[in-house]
């Protein structure tokens, strides 16, 4: 079955920010050309590494986010090899970039220049800060993007740093955002013949994933906090939060509205083998008729019940405590959910390797890489699109592997292109 | 994007690249309302079907106007739902589930995020949804996925963060892994990888005239969005570290802290120096160019390794720094930095105000409100919010009069009923 975007050529010319908005576009079918300086992309050479695999190509973040396109060598500071990058992208559907106003515009690759080339063209901009604005040439890195979304003040505990999220996540979102507008654009462009500009902020990307926060600074005037997980609670509920296992930890949302509660963790108790007293009265009954968040909450207000209320609490979370850290992540979070318990288990990485469901699934790729003689185990994409599914074609490029193959494609005799490639390496 | 009326009304008569596209949504809660909303905002006329017997989690949320119980003034639900039609039916009894039916009839895609068992109860399963409509585009985003050992595995976005990895692989490792303090995933991972899906399958209906089913789980999106420690994992055996606010391949990269003011306590700024000129720079910028001489971080790998010391020179220098006077110096030094922004300072921040990036959109209940704009903007086929969220059952009498057909009295009967409730 053909990818969805199999009739395309996308060339990319993005810094980090933008490698995964290729991957995602090349995943769906599109012949992604990346084009890089000589020296190649600056991800390339990121840690961690491809153990027994040289600099440039043994970049595990590169190797990742690249696969499924092929590597073109151009020096865009040299008006000849510019020459050449044009003629690329009249070749081409799509460009993905990450300049920034000026970078464009000291190389001479401006809107008008590529239009120029390409007057039906998709020009993607996947950059920091957008195209205009005050700060549109400002340095990015992805943190900065955490920090000026209003994302990374949400992260962390009171008394320490703002956090950013793990792997990127500027880069991600802007990424993310990059491929559907691409998509987008080029719908209109199949029915009307008509380019035009896509253009992403990383800092906009993320500011979505503020949660609630800019709307309770909107409707309430009050700016959300970072709190270490407790969501604001002063106190702590029993089945509600993070617990340690034997082997990490779970967390479970039991004592809400949804799922089975407070009972669905008695019920895992059960299951388990594990004794306790909370299956006798008197705390079968009060768990029964008060293990209810906003019960709870409600009655902790009043000053004269809370102190009792706060003892018995103390117990039940003593009893949980106890249970769970003699037991296994993954029992927990498997026997919690068969008794519909709202349970998750802390996931590592190697959890995640190893997991029942994505193997079940078979969501993990597996495809040699010659050029790193190694077969790699690739994460699988974001969907699964029965009609049109996505695919893993190819490995990640070598630097400049098809300088020669692409430049003989776009009209250069192959000798010629033989040796410009051949000058480069 | 402008709100201003008169600009309204040009800009509204501008093409979107999704006009004349028919959406039924059925989704809930987060992740899945902020996708149609994208589709909507490109152009599409999205339906959303609610019902008063079970509304949406989010329009009970917070945060609300304080003393107002209304289903229609939460903001949650109102910024995520911008610009969609809603229709109340209850689609458990059998009129409502016919009249669901009417709707796939009509629809081009169609997105739910209830778990399977759900879809089985309201009767929409793809098999049911494929006989009414054989050209649909349908997605279907449970948390788990439509098959394997624990499709029907429960959750809301808490959990699936700690289940697809954010937790563990964000924070420092002295600390338990608590998590970033929101459902991360269902705010643009997991939404927007559902958009690309849908126009990609759009593509492909409209080449081909086939539709598609779209299985799209939610633990895999978040992974894929997620997946450097995993690949690092799986080919090269790499542990990850909880690190914090580093990365591997740079130093300094973190935040510091900042003089605190009184109109602003707990200021921080971050900065990030990915190669050795960026952290010349910065040294000159912070006024101790003798840092970037300094035997233990004159180059990466020696930053690297003394990263600790590092942090606590920045450290000792920040706190008596003015933050956003010096993020000015080390941006005018060509130095990624910027401050740590509240929401507040968000919606107040000057860059996002000149492009525009929030939207200010009048309610009939919820008054004038901010409204999150576009992450993507197209030049020609604008992204844009032409009004605001929908009360609950706001286009009941709308939809089913001009889509399903139905005459005032049927429709006044099937709303006495609680069919159309």
């Amino acid at each position: 079955m053909a990818g969805s975007l199999s009739d395309l050529r996308i060339v990319e010319t993005c810094g980090p920010i933008g490698h995964y908005a290729g991957r995602l576009l090349a995943d769906l079918g599109a012949d992604v050309i990346k084009v890089e300086p000589p020296r190649g992309d600056p991800a390339r050479r990121y840690a961690p590494f491809l153990p027994g695999v040289e600099a440039p190509e043994n970049g595990l973040q590169f190797i990742l986010l690249n696969a499924n396109k092929r590597s073109v060598t151009l020096d865009l500071e040299r008006p000849e090899e510019r020459a050449l990058f044009l003629r690329l992208i009249a070749s081409a559907d799509v460009l993905l970039d990450s300049w920034q106003p000026h970078e464009s515009a000291r190389l001479g690759l401006t809107e008008a220049a590529l239009l120029a080339a390409k007057p039906d063209l998709v020009r993607t901009s996947i950059t920091g800060w957008g195209l205009s604005g005050p700060h549109a040439d400002w340095a990015y890195a992805d943190i900065v993007a955490q920090a000026a979304s209003g994302v990374m003040t949400l992260a962390g505990f009171p008394d320490g740093p703002p956090e950013q999220i793990a792997d990127h996540q500027g880069h991600r979102a802007a990424s993310i955002d990059a491929a559907a507008g691409t998509i987008a654009a080029l719908l209109h462009h199949d029915a009307t013949g008509e380019g035009q500009r896509v253009e992403v902020s990383a800092q906009e990307a993320l500011s979505m994933a503020q949660e609630t926060a800019m709307m309770f600074a909107d409707i309430n005037g009050i700016d959300r906090q970072r709190t270490g997980g407790t969501g604001g609670l002063a106190i702590r509920i029993p089945g509600i939060g993070l617990y340690a296992a034997a082997d990490g930890w779970v967390y479970m949302l039991a004592a809400g509205t949804a799922g089975s509660g407070f009972q669905g963790v008695l019920a895992t108790m059960d299951t388990l083998g594990y004794q306790s007293d909370l299956r006798e009265e008197p705390w079968a009954t009060f768990i029964l008729e008060s293990m209810n968040r906003a019960l709870l909450l409600q009655a902790m207000a009043d000053p004269e019940q809370a102190l009792a209320l706060a003892r018995k609490l103390e117990h039940i979370e003593s009893v949980v405590v106890d249970c769970f850290t003699r037991y296994p992540k993954r029992d927990l979070y498997e026997i919690g959910q068969q008794h519909r318990l709202l349970i998750g288990m802390v996931s590592t990485p190697e959890d995640i390797s190893t997991s029942p469901q994505l193997n079940a699934r078979d969501w993990f790729v597996e495809i040699d890489d010659p050029g790193r003689g190694r077969r790699l185990r690739y994460p699988g994409p974001p969907w699964q699109l029965r009609g049109t599914p996505a695919t893993l074609r190819r490995p990640a490029p070598l630097l400049g592997e098809h300088t020669a193959e692409v430049l003989t494609e776009i009209g250069v005799a192959a000798g010629e292109a033989r040796a410009f490639a051949g000058r480069r390496a | 994007m402008t709100t201003s009326g008169d600009a309204r009304e040009q800009v509204a008569a501008r093409p979107r690249a999704l006009d004349g596209v028919k959406v039924l949504d059925l989704t809930w809660f987060g992740a899945g309302p902020i996708g149609m909303r994208t589709i909507a905002n490109l152009g599409a006329d999205v339906i959303r079907v609610e019902t008063q017997k079970r509304p949406d989690g989010l329009r009970i949320a917070p945060p609300r106007p304080v003393g107002n119980a209304s289903l229609n003034v939460g903001g949650y639900f109102n910024n995520f739902n911008a610009e969609k039609r809603s229709i109340t039916i209850d689609l458990t009894t059998e009129r409502g589930h016919e009249l669901g039916i009417e709707l796939v009839k009509w629809a081009d895609l169609f997105m739910t995020n209830m778990t399977g068992r759900a879809v089985r109860q309201i009767g929409m399963t793809w098999e049911a949804l494929h006989d009414a409509n054989p050209g649909i585009i349908a997605m279907y985003q449970p948390m788990q996925g439509m098959t394997g050992p624990h499709a029907e595995f429960a959750g809301f976005g808490a959990v699936l963060s700690t289940i697809c990895g954010v937790n563990y692989l964000s924070g420092f490792a002295a600390n338990d892994p608590v998590g970033v303090g929101t459902n991360y995933p269902d705010y643009v991972v997991n939404p927007i990888h559902a958009v690309i899906a849908l126009l990609a399958a759009l593509r492909h209906k409209r080449r081909t005239g086939e539709g598609q089913l779209i299985d799209m789980s939610q633990l895999e999106s978040s992974v894929a969005a997620f997946s450097g420690p995993v690949f690092a994992w799986d080919n090269a055996r790499v542990e990850h570290e909880r690190i914090g606010n580093r990365v591997p391949y740079a130093a300094p990269h973190g935040a510091f802290r900042c003089a605190d003011t009184a109109a602003r306590p707990d200021r921080w700024l971050v900065l990030a120096c990915l190669d050795d000129a960026q952290w010349e720079r910065c040294a000159t910028a912070c006024g101790h160019p003798e840092w970037s001489v300094d035997p233990r971080f004159a180059t990466l790998a020696e930053r690297k390794r003394n990263e600790d010391a590092l942090e606590a020179t920045l450290a000792a220098w920040a706190e008596a720094q003015d933050g956003a006077e010096t993020v000015a110096r080390l941006q005018a030094a060509a130095v990624p930095a910027a401050l740590v922004l509240s929401a507040s300072e968000v919606l107040a921040d000057e860059h996002l105000g000149a492009r525009g990036y929030f939207v200010y959109l009048d309610h009939a209940e919820a008054g004038r409100r901010a409204y999150d704009g576009s992450g993507f903007q197209l030049s020609k086929t604008p992204v844009e919010l032409r009004r605001a969220a929908p009360l609950i059952g706001e286009h009941t009498w709308e939809i089913a009069s001009d889509v399903l057909g139905l005459s005032p009295d049927e429709i006044g009967t099937l709303i006495a009923e609680q069919v159309l409730y």
